[in-house]
């Protein structure tokens, strides 16, 4: 009978075996984003170790476990540690997940060390980084994380009046005569534009301006022609461009091409449309402290400043780069990844590619809001 | 050992009359109170015979990804669904060819059984196949009338093949072969993967059978074997051609979907529950005796083998073997199903836990087990309640009224935050859309080169499921994609940002309508994965053919073996009848007709 | 396409009434009907022969059929034939048909104006920016092709006007006008015969011209702050411009920039930037620059 019962006995040991091999060393590349980073939390050993974990539980949202595992967990209650990493006044962050992250060790001592980690969190419009140096004190045989908080800046019980301004429009009824007037949709111009063969494909950089008394819905598409007068794509701005334009705003743009060659371009065809619609002139933001950073971190930094009473939960920043002749050379942009209060500033960055950087003569800022009536 | 048949024990089987009436008062009522439709895939399903009601023999549905071809998917249940629904409506046609599937399983589980054990315990796991967690669980959470559709016809089809392969029997080959080709034309998955594991047993327990009867002959054994198998994949092949013609020309090359089936679910226990605990139910603590006395009785080995691959395969994640085992697949396949194989293939041996432990504990063990079964199958009938496919509940009817209105269908669509509710709004709606559920017959490259499942899911997809929507949020003039009903207010600042305006709102301002400008009224894609018209004509005889086929063929009565006799597994080899007599046991259940 | 209808109902008819007139009993006549008649007007149609025949009339929009006495003449009243065009008359008795054409236009008496004016909002001064375009119709909704004599008149909202006549050709009169130098809604008109009808056009003030700013520390209450103020920003012809209207301050200094776009409010757009000694503000607002202040008040 024991004989009978050994490849049971077999089968159910292999069993243990493989789940714990499979639990250890997990590979859970097809399960879902959250899932896969899954891990069995190990003892903080070392210090990597311990922000490893820390970037876990975060990943996880497993917060309280998280919050425990701090070193300086007396500083700060667990509400303001989660408002660190997971925004207020639904900011880009309150939506994001963590995609990934990397620990970098930056020196170490018997009992401190400073672990560099890069958080990489995906948000509803890309991808934005959070980097922070962490300190890192042994505990006995455990290593434990010091948090360095950034608290939600609050704004003090105040009331800020605001002549607040916008346009409503009207537009034709079904049933009026067929000679009358429609409402006028704005005229916009494009002021500049400017094709560069980049990475494989083409990009078409420009600035067009709304030249009307009314603000106007822009949409800027571009069509590359061929040589015999085909067209060989199209594409429109998407987010590299502030879409509603208020009179005389100013908006850049830029369209990406994929796997055409400028070469292979014979002409552009850029076609603006714009549209009537009811907008606001409020908030104003102030773009201040805008700085070049040189290589290796070629970049433009600066902080928002929202200049009215209203909170902007999303803020999307795009730079114009132009060179010492004021041809545009590079338009990119950034989502700050925490939501404007009134006269609180949020920095910014604009990442610049390594061989544009040495180009830049002047810049150009422009930012554009969202706001959720949600969040009022 | 015991080694006493049913009739010495005195205790009867239970007659299958009772066990079908059983399957009828258990989920008659949950079908007819149209429970699945909460479920991840039943509007799936519905969608899908939708479009064969409307176009039986055009597989190429505009409806979703801005036109994908049916073929890629096979079509049995979808087009039972599509007829009956001529009588009784979509809704109620799914639960009915639905309940015929369960009803189908209990035959199934009875005459699988059977191969196994004694005529009584495999009562008794028929009996258990009702109230089966994993099977309630894929009825009723997860929707997999495919799944649930092609298992029942594959174990139909194997006690007739095994009659084959034992004593060449042409009348079981013929009903053998035909339920094979039906459940192939139920369900690629099943086909695939499904059927080695239920196979290969049954060819193991049949040159078990052959080797210890001395007057066989094993060589005519192995030609039947290749014979049958030879036989059946041809029929397959023919029934399925456009199924292959659009595998073959387009095989699913795209990166793989995550999916929460395939996560260790030790690390993530929400999975586990999910996956593990609510499929087996008290079956877990059957484990032990499974293992016991699957590797006590040779005749059971091979079950026991098959079962315990399937059940590591089911674990998903939490062991390497499906990844070591399905290699590529594993980032196609969910797990689930694999689970699903598992309880059916441990159910022989859990009739036979029962048959003990009511010889032994009487009255006591019946109401233990049905206890300990009934909760399994009200835990995973209600799990549909705890852990909802939509967060939410809603209506889509505006949003298809919306549609169908002032010429809005000429542009396509997208939604967000929609769940499955996609595949009951593209029924609704004539517009098309350029999302959809079914990720293997989708081809646009802004959604096949990103690893995510459906747009109106994207923010569960994380990094790869945004850059989708954007991708093709970016193309809305190539797609002639102008509509945006948006229900999860996550992705407003996208649509913002990138220039869609907010154009009306339903359902009291929980679903908004966002349009772009400009956008060129949709046109057809010309896409060379349109089947042929002579696909279509195949497509729309040959499945549904091969399972009227498979009806007619199981009615043609037995031929009855005098000398049948029913007994417990231990006795199963001495009892089976010899090889040299060339002659099957006749099964009295067998027939439709005469089962009660 | 109503000119098909018609062909294709003529067709009809004299393919199939002469078979049906074989019945008749009646006597053949002659058929004359006036070559043009103006629609809304009464006339009368004489026949010869004897007997009963029956009239088809068929033009655009209206068809008639009438039994009539030969010998007797036809009537026609004001309403009978209204919708200008190309008729066709078949006069079918016994076996023999007779036909006629003639044409019906429009009345002289102009009834009403469809007046499109283009575009609805431009900015002021602006030579031949605003585009009139009228069509005649008469009572009967009949676009009246005799050439007619149409006003337009275009006035500021100070009341000054421009008047312009154009004469109808086919039907249609058009003028391009300027756009006033005072900005505000305008009234443009076109009249004809005492009809008339009425557009409003709003003429907007042109691009900013000579913005100025002054800028001033805001003392105790934020030393690190400058305060920039523009005057009241107007066009180069004295127009306020509209509030809502941006204004980008540009703040340049050392190794650094700060901007802020702001809406004129009140006419006047106000802001506030940090305080770098040696810092050049400059203001614009779209593509017009204003002036420059070097800011030596900083921290």
């Amino acid at each position: 009978m024991t004989g009978s019962r050994l490849l049971g006995i077999i089968l159910i040991i292999a069993t243990v075996v493989l789940v714990v091999m499979g639990t250890i060393h997990p590979n859970q590349s097809g399960a879902m984003i959250a899932d896969s980073r899954a891990r069995l939390i190990g003892s903080a050993s070392s210090p990597q170790d311990a922000v490893n974990n820390l970037m876990q539980q975060i990943g996880r949202r497993t917060w309280e476990a998280a919050y425990a595992s701090l070193a300086n967990k007396g500083e700060f209650t667990e509400t303001e540690f989660v408002r660190d990493l997971n925004g207020n006044y639904g900011s880009l962050r309150s939506y994001a997940n963590l995609d990934g992250f990397d620990s970098q060790p930056l020196r170490a001592s018997g009992d401190e060390a400073q672990v560099r980690a890069r958080m990489r969190w995906a948000s509803v419009v890309g991808i934005f980084e959070d980097s922070r140096d962490l300190r890192v004190v042994r505990n006995g045989s455990q290593w434990e994380v010091a948090w360095p908080i950034v608290r939600e800046a609050k704004v003090p019980p105040q009331v800020i009046p605001v002549n607040y301004l916008r346009w409503d429009v009207v537009y034709r009824g079904a049933e009026d005569d067929w000679g009358a007037q429609d409402v006028e949709a704005p005229h916009v111009r494009i002021i500049a534009m400017h094709p560069v063969d980049r990475g494989g494909g083409v990009v078409i950089l420009g600035e067009v301006l709304n030249e009307d008394v009314v603000p106007a819905f822009v949409t800027v598409k571009a069509s590359l022609l061929g040589s015999n007068g085909s067209t060989l794509a199209t594409e429109d701005s998407f987010d590299k461009i502030s879409h509603i334009l208020l009179p005389k705003q100013v908006s850049p743009f830029r369209i990406d091409f994929r796997n055409v060659r400028l070469s292979q371009v014979d002409s552009v065809r850029i076609q603006p449309s714009a549209n009537l619609v009811a907008a606001s002139a409020d908030p104003v933001i102030g773009i201040e402290g805008q700085k070049l950073t040189p290589l290796p971190d070629s970049s433009l930094t600066g902080s928002l400043v929202n200049q009215s009473g209203q909170v902007v939960n999303v803020a999307h920043v795009i730079g114009t780069f132009y060179d010492n002749k004021g041809q545009i050379v590079w338009v990119a942009d950034q989502y700050p990844s925490r939501a404007l209060l009134p006269q609180t500033p949020v920095p910014f960055t604009i990442s610049l590619p390594a061989d544009v950087s040495n180009k830049v003569g002047s810049y150009r800022v422009v930012a554009s809001t969202y706001s959720s009536s949600r969040f009022q | 050992m015991q080694r006493l048949g049913f009739m010495e024990r005195g205790a009867p089987p239970i007659p299958l009359g009772l066990i079908f009436l059983g399957a009828f008062l258990i989920h008659a009522p949950l079908l007819l109170m149209k429970l699945p439709l909460k479920s991840y895939d039943t509007n799936f399903h519905i969608f899908f015979a939708s479009h064969y009601s409307h176009h039986w023999f055009d597989p190429w549905n505009a409806k979703w990804y801005a036109g994908f071809s049916q073929t890629t998917y096979p079509p049995l249940p979808q087009q039972w669904v599509a007829i009956v629904s001529r009588l009784i409506g979509l809704d109620m046609a799914y639960m009915l060819v639905q309940f015929a599937a369960i009803v189908l399983l209990t035959l199934g589980v009875y005459r699988f059984s059977k191969l196994w054990v004694g005529a009584r315990a495999a009562g008794y796991a028929a009996l258990a196949s009702i109230l089966l967690g994993s099977e309630a669980f894929l009825v009723y959470s997860a929707g997999q009338l495919s799944t649930t559709f092609a298992a029942p016809l594959y174990l139909n089809s194997l006690p007739y093949l095994y009659e084959w392969m034992r004593w060449r029997n042409w009348r079981s080959l013929l009903k053998g072969s035909a339920l094979a080709v039906a459940a192939a034309a139920a369900h690629h998955a099943t086909l695939l993967f499904g059927s080695f594991l239920f196979a290969i047993p049954i060819v193991a327990l049949a040159i078990i059978d052959v080797r210890e009867s001395r007057l066989a002959h094993v060589g005519s054994f192995i030609i039947r074997t290749i014979f049958v198998t030879a036989l059946v994949g041809t029929m397959i092949a023919v029934v399925l051609l456009p199924f292959w013609i659009a595998l073959i020309n387009y095989p699913v090359t795209q990166v793989p979907i995550p999916h929460p089936s395939r996560s260790n679910y030790i690390l993530n226990p929400q999975w586990g529950v999910n996956f593990f605990l609510v499929p087996y139910g008290a079956m877990i603590l059957a484990l032990p005796f499974i293992f016991m006395r699957g590797s006590s009785s040779p005749r059971l080995r091979p079950l026991l083998l098959g079962f315990w691959v399937a059940f590591l395969l089911g674990l998903g994640g939490t062991t390497p073997v499906a990844r070591m085992l399905l290699g590529r697949a594993f980032e196609v396949l969910t797990m689930e199903r694999f689970a699903y194989w598992a309880t059916l293939l441990a159910l022989p041996f859990i009739g036979l836990l029962a048959e003990e432990l009511i010889d032994r504990y009487k009255w006591r063990a019946v109401a233990g087990l049905t206890l300990a079964a009934g909760m399994t199958c009200a835990v995973a009938v209600s799990w549909a309640s705890f852990r909802p496919a939509d967060a939410e509940d809603f209506k889509v009817e505006s949003v298809a009224g919306w549609l169908n209105r002032d010429g809005h269908d000429r542009y396509r669509y997208v939604t967000l935050g929609f769940g499955n509710k996609i595949a009951r709004l593209a029924v609704l709606t004539n517009a098309s859309s350029v999302d959809g559920e079914w990720n293997s017959g989708r081809m646009l490259p802004e959604l096949t080169e990103h690893g995510a499942g459906a747009l109106t899911s994207s923010k569960y997809f994380g990094k790869n499921g945004l850059d989708a929507l954007s991708a093709i949020l970016q193309h809305a003039d190539r797609y002639g994609l102008k509509w945006v009903f948006m229900k999860d207010p996550y992705y407003e600042p996208l649509l913002v940002f990138s220039g869609w305006r907010k154009v009306d709102d339903l359902e009291n301002r929980t679903i908004t309508v966002w349009s772009k400008e400009a956008v060129p009224p949709a046109t057809p894609i010309d896409s060379p994965q349109r089947p042929l018209a002579w696909e279509g004509v195949l497509w729309g005889i040959l499945p549904i053919g091969s399972s009227i086929l498979a009806m007619l063929l199981v009615l043609i009565p037995d031929r009855r073996w005098a000398g049948q006799t029913v007994v417990s597994d231990s006795d199963k080899a001495a009892t089976m009848p010899s090889a040299g007599s060339e002659s099957s046991p006749a099964n009295d259940d067998l027939v439709l007709g005469r089962i009660s | 396409m109503r000119s098909w209808v018609t062909l294709l109902c003529a067709l009809i008819v004299v393919v199939t009434v002469p078979g049906l007139a074989g019945h008749a009993s009646a006597q053949a006549s002659d058929l004359r009907f006036p070559q043009k008649v103006e629609a809304g007007t009464a006339f009368s149609v004489s026949t010869t022969g004897s007997g009963s025949a029956t009239l088809y009339i068929i033009g655009p929009g209206d068809t008639i059929r009438r039994v009539v006495h030969l010998g007797e003449s036809i009537s026609f009243g004001p309403d009978d034939l209204h919708n200008a065009g190309h008729y066709v008359a078949f006069l079918v008795s016994g076996s023999s048909t007779q036909n006629a054409q003639f044409e019906v236009t429009a009345s002289h008496q102009a009834a009403t104006l469809s007046f499109l004016a283009k575009p609805s909002r431009l900015p002021v001064n602006l030579p031949n920016g605003v585009s009139g375009v009228a069509y005649v119709f008469d009572i009967f909704r009949n676009l009246i092709l005799q050439p007619q004599q149409i006003s337009f008149e275009l006035s500021d909202s100070s009341g000054r006007a421009q008047i312009r006549s154009a004469t109808s050709r086919d039907g249609v009169a058009w003028v391009k006008m300027n756009s006033a130098a005072k900005a505000g809604p305008a009234q443009f008109q076109a009249e004809v015969a005492s009809v008339r009808n009425k557009r409003v056009i709003q003429q907007v003030p042109g691009d900013p011209c000579s913005i100025r700013m002054t800028a001033h520390g805001l003392g105790q209450k934020d030393k690190a702050r400058v305060a920039l103020e523009t005057e009241p920003v107007r066009d180069c012809n004295g127009n306020p411009v509209p509030d809502g209207t941006i204004v980008t301050f540009t703040e340049t200094y050392q190794g650094g920039q700060s901007m802020v776009d702001v809406p004129l409010k009140r006419g006047v757009a106000k802001t506030e930037l940090p305080s770098h000694n040696g810092a050049v503000i400059s203001v614009a607002s779209g593509v017009v620059m204003g002036n420059e202040i070097r800011w030596s008040g900083g921290l």
